[in-house]
């Protein structure tokens, strides 16, 4: 994936290897980013210290894309959510990207809790969500009747939907690089100098040059912020840990199941995932980690209790999965998104839970405020007519690979992967390259078995492609 | 009849799919196809190179790759079609089916779910820590050394003392892995007791009484901690962590379809002849009764498929009422776990059962007010009780009232 970058640009003074702007962190908001100066026609290079995008915050998030219903008023988080939002839905069908029109249900199940709706009606009405309305106990009940008898009203939000978390990042590089730009993995910067005119970052043991840098580090972002100017924050990561239940709960509800919210979380959801399962979570945990995310047996346990005590029939379904990530929260409120004029960096920072829905929006953000705190630019290159790759469907309610019969065999047999699948996403235009890679691009070994039926048969696979680390050595050596 | 596909469809090649498809070909049945979604036939003990098979029905301890051979020289007149995933069962015989030369849907005059049992992973065991390559199971690494012939690490724990854990260790050893150690929650081996020797003698330490609480390595493997009450917590380096038995059916077709299944255990409702609540449905083997011997799955198999071509010829009766079997907690399943009259007159039967933890003591079946059977037995976890001959009279099935198995005297 090495190559040249073009050579097309009207830049002065720059050399082949000369980026116009250089992404660091490919999260969900570095892959947008990514995407959207590629398209504007700068000659964009991600760069991201993991072995596959999203091995960062992006990984693990409750997949939802928000209406902003319940959004602090005129943040620029809600400006970003709302912009994503629309952004997502004009786009997820040219990029073959699901939406699971579920709707989302603000659940009281208390007097405290009662009283606190109709504020929160009020709220997502401000914030321009007009078909968000009360529904009483016996429409609640009627709706979701597994729902335990102590749900007593809810805020009926019918835009709140269920997306891909992992297939949407996906394209948006995968369209990049269809517009020229590039990427590396197990990249790292470790540090930076700005010449007037130009950064030399220091990833890897080589140097990349580019004339502008977008920080998007995620739970690094200070640090990294550090090799431009001194971070007027400080990410303090927030753990959430889920638990995935198997493909026979997702019939339990209908809609997604959220509380009512406390000052410091959005507390745990309820919700199924658009590959048919039904998600239990996050927790939020302070934590000092910045990178690894441990799952907890207790906390696991308590998050059970509270799904049980909502959904009186869980117990009855298989656990497929638990998982934690880090969500990069800062001592603010508000995303954290700022340009340093004389420096040509825009550090964005501080994108909490609601980075999957925003995306799009803070991208298109982040090339207005590029715009204009440096007017010299007006524009990067000529503008690229997008291309529009369509994404393999991984949702459980679209016709899947095996569905279609793409003429070979299931591998992974409760996700239902077949080895084309498999071979595809390690050959593709942003292909596998780590298990997490493949597993994130066709959900094998994410079922119930956990890799009991297919892990070997994925090993064999995987040591055509380039996965690192390998799954396994050959044993006759 | 018209319109049938296939007179039997089978859906799973392992050792009770191939002895159902034996029998019924015995018994003179003509069209019997077999569904297997693997590429290979044999289920789980195909990849066993341990003479863990063989004893009941041959006699002789062998390997379970042999076993699998055995078995299928005594089948003939049988179509296997492997790399064939059946994913939906409907009611009226209808199954979809997904292969690489197309999708399809057939209709079979009765179908056999035969699909077997997997263990339990580490996810749904809420073991705490990181999520790095090198955590499996037994039946995965069996898979690994003799199906792909690839190692997975150097260095494992294996987590569980069953029969099959010790198959790991055997595994483990024959492939040129170190195994460091086996660990057991509880204060003995679920196992037979002398398979400590065993381990001792191959100098792999046994760590009872012990759990395991964290799991280290981003991206690969290379710590993991334990803790006991007595030692407190220590760290054992591996690059392997295998998790061994505590086997469940995998029922995932019969979950998604129109039977009816079992309130407590989720295992498809299943009568004494292998019927389920869909009487052009049987359901047989492991994924009723995870796990038992493969032997004892075959000898089953051979029954369930003489039952079916009864079925066919119409010298059996499907219909009948029904009466559930309810259990205590302690006991982790029955087979069967409903009770199906046979027209009118009386049912004699055998109950199978597990325990989730050892247990010495009587074992009561009572319907209603009446005890139908009362024995001290000696349960062991994973491993197969028969309560034999019960016999439930024409007039209880009138009372409407359930079958009740108890762990202690009747109240």
């Amino acid at each position: 994936m090495a190559a040249n970058p073009s050579q097309e640009t009207n830049l002065p003074s720059q050399t082949a290897l000369m980026w116009d702007v250089i992404v660091i962190g490919g999260g969900v908001v570095g892959c947008a980013i990514t995407r959207r100066f590629a398209l504007a026609g700068a000659k964009t290079l991600l760069l991201e210290r993991g072995g596959d995008i999203l091995s960062g915050a992006s990984k693990a998030n409750s997949a939802i894309l928000h209406t902003g219903f319940d959004a602090p008023p005129d943040s620029l988080e809600l400006a970003c959510m709302q912009a994503g939002y629309r952004e997502y839905l004009d786009i997820n069908e040219r990029l073959n990207l699901p939406v699971l029109k579920t709707g989302a249900l603000v659940v009281a199940w208390n007097d405290a809790q009662l009283a606190q709706l109709d504020g929160i009606l009020t709220k997502a009405h401000n914030n321009g969500v007009n078909d968000a309305r009360m529904i009483g106990q016996t429409a609640l009940l009627s709706r979701e009747p597994n729902l335990s008898r102590d749900a007593l009203a809810a805020v009926e939000v019918p835009g709140e939907y269920v997306i891909d978390p992992w297939s949407a990042p996906l394209a948006y590089l995968t369209q990049a690089v269809g517009a020229g730009a590039q990427y590396r993995f197990d990249t790292e910067v470790l540090s930076g100098e700005f010449d007037g005119s130009f950064w030399q970052l220091s990833a890897a043991g080589q140097t990349f040059a580019g004339r502008f840098v977008i920080n998007c580090t995620g739970t690094n972002g200070d640090n990294i912020e550090q090799i431009c100017r001194k971070p007027a924050f400080e990410i303090r990561p927030r753990k959430g840990q889920f638990l995935v239940y198997d493909k026979t709960a997702a019939g339990l509800i209908n809609s997604i199941i959220l509380p009512v919210p406390t000052p410091t979380t959005k507390g745990v959801v309820l919700t199924r995932t658009a590959f048919g399962n039904l998600l239990l979570g996050p927790t939020a945990e302070e934590q000092e980690d910045r990178w690894n995310a441990p799952v907890e047996r207790d906390i696991l346990q308590g998050l059970i209790e509270k799904g049980v005590s909502m959904l009186p029939d869980l117990p009855q379904h298989e656990i497929t999965a638990t998982y934690a990530g880090l969500r990069p929260a800062t001592q603010f409120k508000d995303y954290q998104i700022s340009a340093e004029a004389g420096k040509n960096w825009v550090g964005v920072n501080g994108i909490r839970s609601t980075g999957l829905t925003a995306a799009l929006g803070i991208a298109a953000h982040v090339e207005h405020l590029l715009m204009e705190t440096f007017p010299g630019i007006t524009r990067f290159g000529p503008a690229k007519t997008p291309t529009w790759p369509r994404m393999p469907m991984l949702a459980e309610a679209e016709p899947r690979a095996y569905q279609q019969g793409d003429g070979s065999e299931i591998i992974c047999h409760c996700e239902r992967v077949t080895r084309r699948e498999i071979e595809q996403a390690m050959s593709g235009v942003v292909p596998a390259e780590s298990l997490g890679g493949l597993r994130r691009r066709t959900r094998v070994m994410m079922g119930r078995c956990n890799g009991f039926y297919c892990s070997a048969r994925v090993a064999e696979l995987s040591s055509k492609g380039k996965i690192s680390p390998p799954l396994a050595e050959d044993r006759d050596q | 009849m018209s319109g049938f596909d296939c007179d039997v469809a089978i859906i799973g090649a392992g050792p009770s799919g191939i002895a159902a498809a034996t029998a019924l070909s015995k018994a003179g049945v003509r069209d019997i196809v077999v569904y297997e979604r693997e590429a290979e036939i044999g289920g789980i003990p195909r990849h066993i190179h341990h003479p863990t098979f063989g004893l009941l029905v041959f006699k002789r301890p062998i390997s379970g790759t042999k076993f699998i051979k055995a078995l299928l020289k005594r089948c003939s007149n049988v179509r296997f079609e492997t790399n064939t995933t059946v994913t939906a069962l409907r009611a009226g015989g209808v199954l979809d089916i997904a292969a690489p030369d197309g999708n399809r849907r057939i209709r079979a005059r009765h179908i056999i779910l035969a699909t077997g049992a997997r263990e339990t992973p580490r996810h749904p065991r809420l073991i705490s820590g990181l999520r790095p390559i090198g955590v499996t199971t037994t039946g995965a690494l069996q898979q690994f050394l003799y199906g792909a012939r690839l190692r997975p690490f150097r260095r494992a724990v294996i987590v569980g003392t069953e029969l099959v854990s010790f198959t790991a260790l055997c595994t483990l050893r024959k492939a040129g892995i170190k195994p460091v150690a086996m660990i057991e929650e509880n204060r003995r081996i679920t196992a037979y007791r002398p398979l400590v020797l065993f381990a001792r003698l191959m100098g792999v330490p046994i760590y009872t009484n012990t759990r395991i609480t964290g799991i280290s390595g981003r991206e690969v493997l290379n710590q993991i901690t334990v803790e006991s009450p007595g030692s407190g917590t220590r760290h054992v380096d591996c690059d392997g962590l295998i998790f061994s038995g505590n086997f469940v059916g995998e029922n995932t077709i019969a979950r998604t379809s129109h039977l009816q299944h079992n309130q407590s255990t989720q295992i498809p409702q299943t009568d004494q002849n292998w019927l389920s609540s869909d009487p052009a449905i049987s359901v047989i083997g492991n994924a009723l009764h995870p796990a038992d011997m493969g032997d004892q799955c075959y000898q089953e198999g051979l029954i369930a498929g003489t039952f079916v071509a009864d079925l066919l010829v119409e010298k059996v009766s499907p219909t009948g009422a029904i009466m559930i079997v309810n259990h205590d907690a302690t006991i982790k399943m029955t087979t069967p776990n409903i009770v199906r009259q046979q027209g009118d007159g009386d049912v004699r039967l055998n109950i199978s059962l597990h325990v989730t933890r050892p247990y010495t003591g009587p074992i009561s079946v009572t319907c209603g007010e009446q005890i139908l059977y009362l024995k001290t037995r000696r349960c062991m976890p994973a491993r197969r009780i028969t309560l034999k001959n019960i016999k439930l009279t024409a007039s209880q099935f009138e009372t409407m009232s359930d079958l009740r198995i108890s762990l202690g005297k009747p109240h």
